[in-house]
């Protein structure tokens, strides 16, 4: 009994003080396959952190929380983290939904984020100049350049001169939409349709037929996972020609590479396992190790590197002084698997990691993601069948 | 013309899969006087159960259609001798909070188990389709439109040239008076009830091959067949493929020619219910 008191006591007396990184994820809900990875590449560097000494000499805590997807919950989840749980950070967001609905009591309780997701430029607007926090994920503005310079390359080498673009009617698919459809027709493409649908529904019947109507090279879709398989479906029925069906959801659903509906359907990802970084080699095989199998989703290695980054930055600090962590989170500069991370000022927020140039574009071929473009990193040439 | 002509089969080939849900909805609300919000998560279970046949036993969904539907009668059977039989008397609002209830549970049993994840399965006729001219008709779809068409004759059958039908009708116009003629009133509520989610299976099984199977994806189907039941009159059976086609259209119209018109379809069906209850209670009023 003494033993086990003692062994209680010297358990408390060693987590007392321990730095405590409090992370709120979509668990479940719409956005739960991005929450799932995220989750596993915190828990990753947390084991990695902790074997080589923890945290100002201690454990490294973690506090996972699921939003559920929803901003209702996501407030609450989040105002536990940093009231009842004491959390000295917090780490994670996917949902831009969910980051903007926090944003509030983020300013209210002053709170350090170290944030992975959330890449619509209202959330930017929502923590302009904040100086405590730090935005992985590249804001939407970015993603779009990068996919605007795969679709110039279309243009060029493959004939595409005009663009179908599907968007859900929530914050994820309509923020900046307009803008979107400017900056197409800037670049010289006939956006021939632009054409809202409700996530989950399901029922692309109407959006085809219309598409199908304004023949275009190019659908391009912004919706979630949901949206992927019956859209793929029902251009298949419809018979819709197209060059390109080009999709950005935040994740794909589980097994969709298996199904050859997904034969040649085009995304954006910030990393796959095959690329070529010796980081991105080393996360692929600490995860196999882990999880005894590979992930696609680059939530995984972006939570990683969120995590793993962030405690550096308190170790350096040498406490868990709020500015101290934040000056030396801001001279981050190492490899990644996704290429170097350094921060820099966006177009509203002081601390911004990845950026345009560090988005692949891939396509589903032979049940795998296969990178085609930047074309020095395809590993395949594209199909573009039109 | 030909957007017209495939917008008009669009939202008659999505009324199938509508009918399908709505028409075990029908059957509950027709038969035990109860608005089952827990509709859409029997649904659920039926996608969840045709999505494992596929992966882990490699059958295709609807060859375990009768297999899926059975099992869920087999829930659907449990559900009610554990809790539907004990609020038949109860006031309506204690019913509806106990199938709401249930729904929550059900939905967050699936997520517990299963994860937030989309499921999909892949089956060689998913993109089929049948081309008319510049017209397509979707191959699984249509499949949905002829099962709600069959299993509501199917249902029309059973409720009219049948004793086990006799004795539903008898229950659901007089549980009293059926009981006094000596009716197993407990019996055929247990059987309409059952039938109710092995029918709700039988449209997720339709759903898995469609889209997907998740926790939440009967919630979509749910809202439209209550809107379906709503128009075609509480427990009314041959107005359901009705109404199911109104709606279909309806919601392929609004999405075709509405600007922005994908983000309304949901309100069709808001407004369909709006509509039905303006004219039933000015024509309740005269």
């Amino acid at each position: 009994m003494k033993t086990l008191l003692m062994t209680v006591g010297l358990l408390a007396l060693s987590s007392a003080g321990a730095v405590k990184v409090g992370v709120l994820l979509p668990l479940s809900g719409a956005s739960s396959v991005t929450g799932q990875a995220a989750r596993n590449g915190y828990q990753l560097a947390l084991d990695e952190i902790n074997k080589a000494g923890g945290v100002l000499g201690k454990p490294l805590e973690l506090a996972i929380s699921d939003d559920g997807s929803s901003p209702a919950k996501a407030v609450p989840e989040f105002v536990k983290l940093v009231t009842v749980d004491k959390v000295d950070f917090m780490a994670g967001g996917v949902s831009s939904a969910t980051s903007i609905a926090i944003s509030g009591p983020a300013k209210q309780y002053n709170t350090f984020m170290a944030w992975i997701g959330a890449a619509a430029v209202p959330v930017e607007d929502a923590f302009a100049d904040d100086k405590y926090f730090f935005h992985y994920h590249p804001w939407a503005y970015y993603n779009f350049d990068a996919i605007l310079s795969y679709f110039r390359y279309l243009k060029t080498y493959k004939g595409a001169k005009s663009i179908a673009i599907a968007y859900e009617d929530g914050p994820f698919g309509s923020a900046g939409i307009d803008a979107t459809v400017a900056a197409f027709k800037k670049a010289g493409f006939n956006v021939v349709l632009t054409e809202k649908f409700k996530t989950g529904s399901g029922n692309f019947g109407p959006l085809v037929s219309k598409a199908k109507a304004a023949n275009p090279d190019i659908l391009y879709w912004i919706g979630y996972d949901t949206d992927a398989l019956p859209l793929a479906t029902e251009v298949k029925q419809q018979n819709l020609k197209l060059g390109l069906l080009y999709g950005t959801p935040p994740s794909w659903p589980v097994g969709f590479e298996k199904n050859p509906l997904a034969d040649n359907v085009a995304g954006l990802s910030l990393w796959l396992p095959s690329s070529p970084q010796a980081e991105s080699r080393k996360f692929v095989a600490a995860y196999k190790a882990k999880y005894g199998t590979v992930t696609d989703e680059y939530f995984a290695p972006l939570a990683y590197v969120n995590l793993k980054t962030l405690a550096a930055a308190i170790n350096r600090a040498g406490s868990t002084d709020k500015d101290a962590v934040a000056a030396e989170l801001a001279k981050t500069n190492v490899p990644t698997p996704f290429g170097p991370l350094t921060f820099s000022k966006s177009n509203k927020t002081q601390y911004q990691g990845f950026k345009a140039g560090n988005w692949l574009h891939f396509q589903f071929q032979g049940d795998a993601r296969v990178p085609v473009f930047p074309i020095k990193f395809a590993q395949k040439p594209m199909v573009y069948n039109k | 013309m030909n957007l017209f002509l495939q917008t008009l089969l669009n939202g008659l080939l999505q009324s199938g899969l509508y009918a399908l849900v709505a028409s075990g909805l029908a059957l509950a609300v027709g038969v035990l006087g109860i608005v089952n919000f827990a509709h859409g998560e029997y649904l659920m279970i039926g996608a969840f159960l045709a999505w494992a046949a596929s992966t882990y036993l490699g059958l295709d969904p609807l060859l375990a259609l009768p297999l899926v539907a059975a099992a869920v009668f087999a829930v659907g059977a449990l559900t009610y001798r554990v809790s539907i039989r004990h609020v038949l008397l109860a006031p309506e609002l204690n019913q509806m909070l106990l199938t709401f209830g249930l729904g929550i549970l059900l939905q967050n049993l699936a997520l517990m188990l299963l994860g937030g994840n989309t499921r999909t399965v892949s089956t060689p006729y998913q993109a089929s389709s049948l081309q008319l001219g510049s017209l397509s008709i979707g191959g699984p779809k249509a499949i949905a439109f002829g099962l709600a068409a069959l299993i509501l004759g199917a249902l029309y059958t059973v409720l009219y040239r049948t004793s086990l039908g006799r004795q539903m009708r008898a229950v659901a116009q007089n549980r009293r008076g059926a009981q006094l003629i000596g009716i197993h009133v407990d019996r055929v509520y247990l059987i309409a009830f059952s039938v109710s989610c092995g029918l709700a299976a039988v449209a997720g099984v339709l759903v898995s091959v469609l889209l997907f199977a998740s926790p939440t994806v009967g919630l979509v189907f749910a809202l439209k067949a209550f809107a379906i039941i709503v128009m075609a009159g509480l427990g009314n059976l041959t107005g359901v493929l009705w109404a199911s086609v109104l709606l279909g259209v309806a919601e392929a119209l609004v999405q075709t020619y509405v600007p922005g018109g994908g983000g309304w379809s949901d309100a069709v069906f808001f407004l369909m219910i709006f509509g039905t209850l303006v004219v039933r209670s000015f024509r309740g009023a005269r």
